[in-house]
C-alpha cells in the first residue's frame, strides 16, 4: 500500500504543480534571505578589516614618531599625543577588539544588528560606559531582518500549513473518502502515510534548494558539520509542524476549519508565546533603571574627584611595585586620574554586575521556558549556530572588558614607573583575540523537537484509534 | 437590503462559537497589553523624574569650580516617555533614553532597553500596537474569509440571485457586518486608553485629539484589510483557497515586506559603524580649531582677528579672558562638525524612509506603522527631535559657562573658580515634543498613501461585486 501511495502522491503533487511551485518559492525565499545574510556578514568583515588597517597605519606613524623623539629630533605633533607617554599610546593608539563572524553567521542576524562587532577600548575610558550597541536606524531593529532564520522559523511552517491543511478534508469534500474507506487501510494510517510522504518531498525540496542557494551565492567557507546541523534542525522543526498538521487533519473537520486551527497554532507558537514569555521575564526579573544608575555613577565620580590626592596615596601604598623602580617620583594628572578611575570602577562594580545578574536570570528563564514554543527553540539554536545569540554578545562584552583591563594594566606599569614608552616596547603590546564559547545546545534542541513531534504522532494514532469506532463517514 | 444583510451576518458571526472565542481572546490580550504598558509607562516616568531631579542637584551643588571643569563634568538630558506610547511603543525600545551633555562632544543617547534584554525580545512585545497591527487584521481574515465563498459552497447564492438582490447593496451589508465588530474592539481599546491616560498623574502632553487621529489611522488600516479580504472572498472559488490567499496577503504585508524593506534600506543607504562615525568626527576635529590648543594655526589666526577687532596688540589687554573666548569658538566649531555628521545620518535615514514609503505600495502595514509611531511620538523622528533639542541645550550650556569664564577672569588664569551659587543660574532643560498638526504635516505622504490604499481597495471591491 505504501508503494502505491508513494507513486500516486508523487504523481498528484507533480500534476497539481505543488512541487514546482514549492521549489520556486523555496528557492526565492532561501536565495533572498541568504543573499541578505551574506551581505551583512561581508559588511561586518570589511568594517573590521578597515579598522585593523587604520590601526596598522597609525601604528606605523606612531613608531616613526617614537623614532624621531628617541633620536632627539623636533616633532610637530601636539604634546598630548606624543607616544613616549604611555597614556597617549593607551588613548590614541588603542587596539581593535573585534568579534569576527562565525562561518554560519549569515544564517541568522540574531542580535548582530543591535551590537557592535569591534571596539577600541582606551586606558582612560570607563568600562561600564563602553557602548556596545551599534549605530543602526531603530526602524531597522524594529522590523528585523529577512534572514534565513526568519524563513525557517516563520515562513516554512506557513508553507507546511498550506501544503497539508486539507489532506483528509479535501477527500471528504470531494466525496472520494468513501472510496478510500473501502480500501484495505485504516484512515489514520493513510493520512499518516500521505503526510509522511509530503514531509519527505518537502524535506528533499528544502535540502536541495538550500544547497543550490549556498552553491549559487557562494557561501564560503561552507562547513559541512554546521550545514548538516542546520539541515537537521530544520527537518526536525518541519516534522513538528507536520505532526501538528496530522493531528488537526484527524480531529478537525472541514478544510477551512483545519486551516484556521493551524493558523491559530502558528500565531500562538510563533507570535504570542515568545512575546508573552519575554514580557513575563521582564516583569519577573526587571532590569534596574539605567537612569538611576547614571545618578549613582555621577555621585561616586563627584566624590572621587574631591579626594583625588588621598586616593593616589592609597593606591601607591597598595601597589608598591609600581613606584619601586621610579627614581623621579614625579606625579602628574594621569597618576591621580588613573588611580581614582580604579576607585570609581570598584565602587560601581556591584551596580554594573546587577545588570548582568538580571540579564542572566532572564536568560535562564527563557532557556527553561523556550520548550513551550518550538519557534523559540529553533530561533535560539539558529542564533547559536550563527554566533549571534545574546550569550555570544555577552561573552564578547566580558572578553573586551577583560582586555581593556589588560591594556590598562600594561600601560599603567609604565606610567607609575615613570618609564617612557619606546619603540622596543611596541611588540609587547597586548592584542585581543575573541574566542567563541562552544556551549551549543543545538543537538539537544533538535532531539527535543524530534521527540515532541514523535509524541504528537503517537498521540494521534492512539486517540484516533479510540474514536474510530464512531466511524469516519458517519457525519 | 444593507441593514438586513448586516443583521443576518452579524447574528451568524455571533452564533459561531469559534468567532466568540477568538473575539474574547483578542479582547483579553488587548486588556493585558494595555495593563502592562500602563504599568511600564508609569514606572519609567517616575524613574525619569527622580533621575532628572537628582542630576540637577548634582549640578547645582558642584561648589566652587572652574566653569570649564564643570563643562567637562557635564550633565544629563533624560528622554521622557510620552502618553501615547501606551498605544504604540514604536522604536522606543531600540533608542537610548539618556544623553550625556559635555564639553567638546555630542554624545548619542545611551542605554536602549533592547540591549538589556534577551534574544526573546526580538520576537516582539505583547503591546497594544502588536495587537492592533498584527492580530486584528488576522481577526478580520478569520471573520471574513468565507463571507462570499460560503454562499457559493452552500448553494445559497443561486437562491439569493433568484430573489433579485442588488449585488453592491448585499456586498455592502456584508462589509458593514465585518466592519462593526472591528470598530467595537478598536473603539473600546482607545476609550479605555484615553480614560487610563487621563487618570494617570503627570500625564504630560496627552491630548484626546492625538488619540482620535491614531484611532482614525487604525480604522483606515482595518478598512483596507476588510476590502482585501472580501475582495478575495468574492474572487475565490473555495473557502480554503480564500483563506490561504488572504493569509498570504497578511504575511506579505505585515511580516515579509517590512523585513525585506529594512534589508534593502540598509544595503542601499548604510549607516557608518559607531567606530567609523567617531573616527570621521575626529578627523574633522583635527583639521579645525581646538579650544584647548593655543599653538595651532587656527588658534593663531583667531588671535590675530580678535586683536585687530579690538585694536590692541596683546591678548592680555583684551577686556575678557582670551582662553575662554577661544574655548567658546572651538566649541562652536565642534558643534558644527557634529551637526554635519549627524545630518549625514539623518539624510541616510530620510533616504531609507523614502524607500519604506515606496514599498508601501505592496504593504498597507508600512504607512500605518509609520503614522502610528509618529502620532504616538515614538518614531525615529521624535527621537531626533529630542536629541537635537538636547544638543541645542548643550551648546547653550557651553556658551553660558564659557561666557562666565571669559568675563570674570583674565588671560592665563586657569585657576579661576566660579562661585558656588553660579550653577543654579543655568536654565533647566525644557523640551516639548512637536504638536499634532506639525506631525501630521510632516507625515502627509504616509497619510496620502493610506488614503489611496483605502480608496483603491474599496473601489476594487465594489467593482468586483458586479460580477457576482
Amino acid at each position: 500500500m505504501l508503494r502505491y501511495n508513494f507513486k500516486y502522491e508523487l504523481r498528484l503533487l507533480l500534476r497539481s504543480r505543488w512541487i514546482q511551485i514549492l521549489s520556486l518559492i523555496l528557492l526565492v525565499l532561501f536565495g533572498f534571505s541568504t543573499f541578505n545574510g551574506i551581505e551583512k556578514v561581508e559588511k561586518r568583515k570589511n568594517d573590521i578589516l578597515t579598522a585593523k588597517q587604520q590601526v596598522k597605519e597609525s601604528d606605523a606613524a606612531m613608531l616613526k614618531l617614537l623614532d624621531s623623539v628617541e633620536r632627539g629630533l623636533e616633532v610637530s605633533a601636539s604634546p598630548w599625543t606624543i607616544p613616549t607617554n604611555p597614556m597617549n599610546v593607551g588613548n590614541h593608539h588603542p587596539r581593535v577588539a573585534a568579534m569576527e563572524p562565525q562561518p554560519m553567521a549569515f544564517v541568522s542576524t540574531g542580535q548582530a544588528d543591535l551590537f557592535t562587532h569591534y571596539i577600541k577600548p582606551t586606558v582612560s575610558g570607563d568600562d561600564f560606559a563602553l557602548n556596545f550597541t551599534e549605530m543602526t536606524s531603530p526602524v531597522q531593529l524594529l522590523f528585523g531582518s529577512f534572514d534565513l532564520a526568519f524563513v525557517i522559523v516563520y515562513l516554512l511552517p506557513l508553507l507546511i500549513i498550506a501544503f497539508t491543511y486539507n489532506v483528509l478534508s479535501a477527500e471528504k469534500e470531494q466525496g472520494s473518502l468513501r472510496l478510500l474507506a473501502s480500501q484495505p487501510i485504516s484512515i489514520r494510517k493513510w493520512v499518516f502515510q500521505k503526510l509522511i510522504l509530503r514531509f519527505f518531498w518537502l524535506s528533499v525540496l528544502v535540502i536541495l534548494s538550500l544547497l543550490v542557494v549556498f552553491f549559487l551565492i557562494g557561501v564560503e567557507p561552507l562547513e559541512w558539520t554546521s550545514t548538516l546541523s542546520l539541515l537537521g534542525l530544520t527537518i526536525c522543526y518541519m516534522l513538528f509542524w507536520f505532526a501538528l498538521a496530522f493531528l488537526v487533519n484527524l480531529f478537525v473537520g472541514s478544510s477551512a476549519k483545519n486551516a484556521v486551527s493551524l493558523i491559530m497554532l502558528w500565531v500562538i507558537f510563533v507570535l504570542l508565546a515568545p512575546s508573552v514569555l519575554n514580557q513575563l521575564g521582564n516583569t519577573l526579573y526587571p532590569m534596574p533603571s539605567r537612569t538611576l544608575m547614571i545618578n549613582e555613577m555621577r555621585e561616586h565620580k563627584a566624590e572621587v574627584t574631591k579626594r583625588q590626592d588621598e586616593i593616589l596615596d592609597n593606591f601607591l601604598r597598595d601597589h608598591p611595585e609600581y613606584a619601586i623602580n621610579d627614581t623621579t617620583q614625579s606625579r602628574n594628572f594621569y597618576h591621580s586620574y588613573m588611580a581614582s578611575q580604579k576607585v570609581v570602577k570598584e565602587a560601581l562594580e556591584p551596580i554594573v554586575s546587577s545588570y548582568e545578574l538580571q540579564l542572566h536570570k532572564q536568560q535562564e528563564w527563557s532557556k527553561k521556558l523556550q520548550w513551550l514554543s518550538p519557534a523559540i527553540v529553533a530561533q535560539e539554536s539558529l542564533n547559536q549556530l550563527a554566533g549571534t545569540s545574546t550569550a555570544d554578545y555577552e561573552d564578547y562584552r566580558d572578553q573586551v572588558i577583560g582586555f581593556a583591563e589588560t591594556w590598562r594594566e600594561h600601560l599603567m606599569a609604565y606610567l607609575y614607573n615613570n618609564k617612557p614608552f619606546g619603540q622596543q616596547d611596541y611588540s609587547s603590546l597586548p592584542n585581543f583575540q575573541f574566542s567563541y564559547a562552544s556551549n551549543t545546545t543545538m543537538g539537544v534542541s533538535a532531539l527535543v523537537l524530534l521527540l515532541v513531534a514523535g509524541a504528537l504522532l503517537v498521540f494521534g494514532f492512539a486517540v484516533q484509534g479510540k474514536s474510530q469506532k464512531r466511524g469516519l463517514l458517519s457525519n | 437590503m444593507i441593514t438586513k444583510t448586516f443583521y443576518k451576518e452579524s447574528k451568524e458571526l455571533w452564533r459561531d462559537g469559534r468567532v466568540r472565542i477568538t473575539f474574547t481572546i483578542v479582547v483579553l490580550l488587548l486588556g493585558i497589553a494595555v495593563w502592562i504598558s500602563a504599568r511600564q509607562y508609569q514606572n519609567i516616568n517616575e524613574q525619569h523624574q527622580i533621575a532628572q531631579k537628582a542630576e540637577r542637584e548634582v549640578w547645582d551643588n558642584q561648589g566652587e569650580k572652574n566653569p570649564h571643569s564643570a563643562a567637562h563634568y557635564g550633565t544629563y538630558a533624560f528622554k521622557p516617555k510620552y502618553p501615547l506610547s501606551l498605544v504604540d511603543q514604536g522604536v522606543d525600545k531600540y533608542v537610548g533614553t539618556s544623553i550625556f551633555l559635555e564639553a567638546h562632544k555630542r554624545n548619542e543617547a545611551q542605554f536602549s532597553a533592547a540591549a538589556d534584554q534577551t534574544g526573546l525580545s526580538r520576537f516582539g512585545d505583547l503591546t497594544p500596537d502588536f495587537i492592533l497591527l498584527f492580530i486584528i487584521p488576522l481577526l478580520i481574515i478569520l471573520l471574513g474569509y468565507n463571507s462570499f465563498t460560503k454562499e457559493r459552497e452552500m448553494g445559497t447564492l443561486t437562491l439569493l440571485k433568484s430573489q433579485g438582490i442588488v449585488p453592491w447593496k448585499w456586498a455592502l451589508g456584508k462589509w458593514t457586518a465585518l466592519f462593526f465588530p472591528v470598530l467595537v474592539i478598536t473603539t473600546l481599546l482607545f476609550l479605555i486608553t484615553g480614560i487610563v491616560l487621563s487618570n494617570l498623574k503627570d500625564f504630560g502632553v496627552f491630548h484626546w485629539g492625538s488619540l482620535f487621529s491614531l484611532f482614525l489611522v487604525y480604522i483606515g488600516y482595518y478598512i483596507i484589510f476588510i476590502n482585501i479580504v472580501l475582495f478575495i472572498s468574492l474572487k475565490a472559488s473555495k473557502s480554503g483557497i480564500a483563506l490561504v490567499l488572504s493569509l498570504s496577503v497578511w504575511i506579505l504585508a505585515c511580516l515579509a515586506a517590512p523585513k525585506a524593506a529594512s534589508n534593502i534600506a540598509e544595503t542601499k543607504y548604510p549607516y557608518p559603524t559607531r567606530q567609523e562615525f567617531a573616527s570621521n568626527v575626529l578627523k574633522d576635529k583635527q583639521n579645525g580649531l581646538d579650544g584647548h590648543n593655543p599653538w595651532s594655526k587656527e588658534s593663531k589666526m583667531l588671535e590675530q582677528e580678535v586683536l585687530a577687532e579690538y585694536g590692541v596688540d596683546s591678548i592680555h589687554k583684551l577686556p575678557f579672558n582670551f582662553d575662554a573666548y577661544r574655548m567658546q569658538k572651538g566649541e562652536e566649531h565642534e558643534a558644527e562638525i557634529y551637526f554635519k555628521h549627524y545630518n549625514y545620518l539623518k539624510e541616510q535615514y530620510s533616504k531609507q524612509s523614502n524607500l519604506y514609503q515606496s514599498l508601501a505600495i505592496v504593504s498597507p502595514y508600512l504607512p500605518t506603522r509609520f503614522l502610528s509611531m509618529a502620532i504616538a511620538r515614538t518614531d525615529y523622528t521624535a527621537h531626533w527631535d529630542f536629541s537635537d533639542a538636547a544638543e541645542d541645550y548643550r551648546i547653550a550650556t557651553q556658551k553660558f559657562l564659557n561666557t562666565n569664564f571669559a568675563e570674570n577672569s583674565s588671560y592665563g588664569e586657569w585657576g579661576y573658580k566660579a562661585d558656588a551659587d553660579f550653577w543654579e543660574k543655568l536654565p533647566d532643560f525644557d523640551y516639548t515634543p512637536p504638536e499634532l498638526n506639525a506631525i501630521l504635516s510632516t507625515n502627509a505622504s504616509s497619510l496620502y498613501i493610506l488614503g489611496a490604499w483605502i480608496a483603491i481597495s474599496f473601489g476594487l471591491f465594489l467593482i468586483t461585486t458586479k460580477t457576482i
